[in-house]
């Protein structure tokens, strides 16, 4: 089991305490390719935030690999979303004032890798995903879909165990969005690789083998989708 | 912390990407840098100007003066003059312990001077070849006075470097030719181009100086002379050496012992210190408005750094959320608020430089101007500047690089 989590709470401490996640049991193995769906407000975008080590749980226990994420100090918890985790985010997050390349080759350099390895590794993923050419664009001159095969290239780079994808279609096209879920298909199929992908929209999550519903904080329905049928939507290859 | 090349490209791109925000940044620091060494410059500047003043002139000597007496004492009555002569000399230089050399000084206003068909009026000083030792001359021909002109009475003399000009405006070598002064001729064996701020009885370029003995007999004065020079020992005590002056020279010439009037004493040292200490006082004050000036560039530094760093939320986020650490973003936060300092401070020693350098040169071309005078600043002064601004950059990084080490991952994306 690659991702383990028992019985996890996390409460938001505001004016008004919020209990967001009221006890989370999931696993999912290496290789799987699944979507976590639900309605804003269920508590998705929280699981996410721990699931990518981005936030602390009150209570329960969540490994990774086995290894209990757990009271973490900030550098080891860089450590190992550095190491562990590539992130995909809707918005794309690529640092503005850096070229493709650059955006790519951050996650090595805060791993200490020298320039030369860095580049040539960058390089490579860009080339895999079709962006060689422009490796020397800056993210604004450059469209929604390129803008996001960049963010995954750089969530690939460091080889992680798991891939988050944040809604990775959602500030794009059907056309395009149909074109990055085949790369995120193509990528768990190619290359084994683990992907979870946070969204709320249903066509987006029928690409996925497995879909986690959640709702209210807590784990519903688990689809298996290997036939990609539990939609409606996404069947025939229109998202949206 | 690993200290690698990437570390600081990383830094250059941030800075260079960012101009407009590098810029303003660096303003307040420049400007800082810019007028500390500005002031710091022209401060040196005027003091080795002034210095320039006192140049070759003995910063250990006493003047002593005669002057009406303003008590009656041992039967005679106030408002008596008096005047030295050559034993009174002996008299100080064998009674007072503490004096070097002593010696008399002569001098006419109004004298003409002609050579040729030009004329000039100036200065006739009738001095000895031991008043080098109060103030040296500087020879640009020739030589000065010795002891067998004195001796044997020559009738040579030495040109102050005006009146040179004016007599030989082809600016010639002089030395050999004869001047006339008041109706004897005097053939001319030097020229003293010393300028001179600080000077015994006017100006030394305004003069024409020829041995003491012979003016002693050109204007009938019978060994009698009213100022005498002295310089003191190395270590001496001036005001010791004053006082025994005073005591002797009253108790010789029948004067009140406390008539401070009659016997006028003047202390080069005082003035000298007076100057020092002047030039003390201004340089601290140089210093506190020149680094309050940078700490105010300093601060805004920091403020800058703090609304970008703000600005910056959901960059510094991503960082975080693909693996940078805390300590990674402190460092890079202040690294990047020295390599601003520093960048914007070099500018700021190269444009201060280049002003004081361009200043020193039209100061060292005006009319009336002594010779080069420069307002560089040292070379030390830039490195300890240098360091001054590592250690600004250091502390205006601090509180931006705190708050940017608070940013969590998830702020960032929160903050979109």
């Amino acid at each position: 089991m690659l991702i383990e989590l028992k019985d996890v709470n996390k409460t938001y401490f505001g004016a008004q305490p919020l209990h967001v996640l009221k006890g989370i049991n999931l696993g999912i193995e290496r290789g799987e390719f699944v979507s976590i769906m639900g309605a804003s407000g269920s508590g998705k975008s929280t699981l996410l935030n721990i699931l990518g080590i981005l936030d602390n749980y009150d209570s329960g226990e969540y490994r990774i690999d086995g290894k209990l994420i757990w009271d973490l100090s900030e550098s080891k918890a860089a450590e190992y979303r550095n190491k562990m985790i590539g992130f995909i985010f809707q918005s794309y997050n690529l640092i503005g004032f850096k070229t493709a390349v650059e955006n790519v080759e951050l996650p090595l350099f805060y791993q200490g890798v020298t320039r030369h390895k860095r580049h040539e590794l960058a390089m490579e993923y860009l080339d895999r995903l079709g962006l060689k050419e422009w490796a020397g664009h800056y993210p604004n001159e450059m469209s929604g879909g390129q803008k996001q095969r960049v963010a995954i290239a750089r969530a690939l780079i460091t080889k992680p165990d798991i891939i988050l994808a944040d809604e990775p279609t959602g500030a794009l096209d059907s056309k395009t969005s149909v074109e990055i879920m085949e790369l995120l298909k193509e990528l768990n199929e190619k290359d084994k690789l683990t992907i979870i992908v946070v969204t709320h929209e249903s066509g987006v999550a029928n690409y996925t083998n497995k879909i986690i519903h959640i709702k209210d904080g807590v784990i519903g329905e688990i689809e298996e989708n290997i036939r990609h049928d539990a939609m409606i939507f996404g069947a025939d290859g229109s998202l949206k | 912390m690993k200290i690698d090349i990437d570390r600081y490209k990383e830094i250059i791109d941030t800075l260079s990407r960012n101009r407009s925000r590098t810029l303003l940044t660096g303003f307040g620091i420049f400007w800082g840098i810019f007028m500390l060494l500005i002031m710091l410059g022209g401060g040196d500047g005027l003091k080795k100007m002034l210095g320039e003043n006192f140049a070759g002139f003995a910063s250990n000597s006493i003047i002593i003066g005669t002057n009406n007496t303003s008590k009656p004492y041992g039967g005679f009555k106030r408002d008596r003059y008096w005047l030295m002569d050559a034993s009174d000399v002996h008299a100080i230089k064998t009674m007072v312990p503490e004096a070097d050399v002593v010696t008399m000084v002569e001098a006419q206003w109004g004298g003409s001077f002609a050579y040729d068909d030009r004329t000039y009026s100036g200065l006739l000083k009738g001095l000895t070849p031991e008043y080098t030792h109060v103030e040296s001359p500087k020879i640009m021909f020739g030589r000065w006075i010795n002891d067998v002109d004195c001796g044997q009475e020559r009738k040579v003399c030495v040109l102050g470097k005006r009146v040179w000009e004016n007599l030989f405006p082809g600016g010639e070598d002089p030395t050999g030719k004869y001047i006339k002064v008041k109706d004897l001729y005097f053939q001319v064996i030097g020229v003293d181009s010393r300028a001179g701020g600080i000077n015994i009885n006017g100006s030394p370029a305004e003069s024409v100086i020829i041995p003491y003995q012979l003016m002693d007999r050109i204007y009938n004065k019978g060994g009698k002379f009213d100022i005498i020079c002295m310089t003191l020992k190395e270590g001496a005590d001036s005001d010791a050496a004053q006082d025994k002056v005073r005591a002797l020279l009253a108790k010789r010439h029948t004067i009140a012992p406390d008539d401070k009037q009659a016997v006028m004493m003047f202390d080069t040292q005082k003035i000298f210190s007076i100057v020092d200490n002047l030039f003390k006082g201004v340089n601290i004050l140089v210093i506190l408005v020149g680094l309050g000036t940078l700490l105010a560039g300093a601060i805004g530094v920091s403020n800058i750094m703090m609304v970008t760093v703000k600005e910056r939320t959901t960059e510094i986020g991503i960082r975080r959320a693909i693996g940078a650490t805390p300590k990674m973003i402190l460092s890079q936060i202040i690294t990047e608020s020295i390599g601003l300092t520093i960048l914007a401070g070099i500018f700021g020693i190269l444009f201060s430089v280049l002003i004081l350098g361009g200043a020193g040169n039209i100061v060292s071309h005006l009319p009336g101007a002594e010779g080069p005078v420069s307002f560089q600043i040292g070379f030390w002064t830039g490195i300890l500047v240098l360091l001054l601004l590592v250690v600004l950059g250091v502390l205006a990084g601090l509180a931006p690089a705190l708050r940017a080490m608070e940013i969590k991952p998830v702020d960032a994306m929160r903050d979109e």
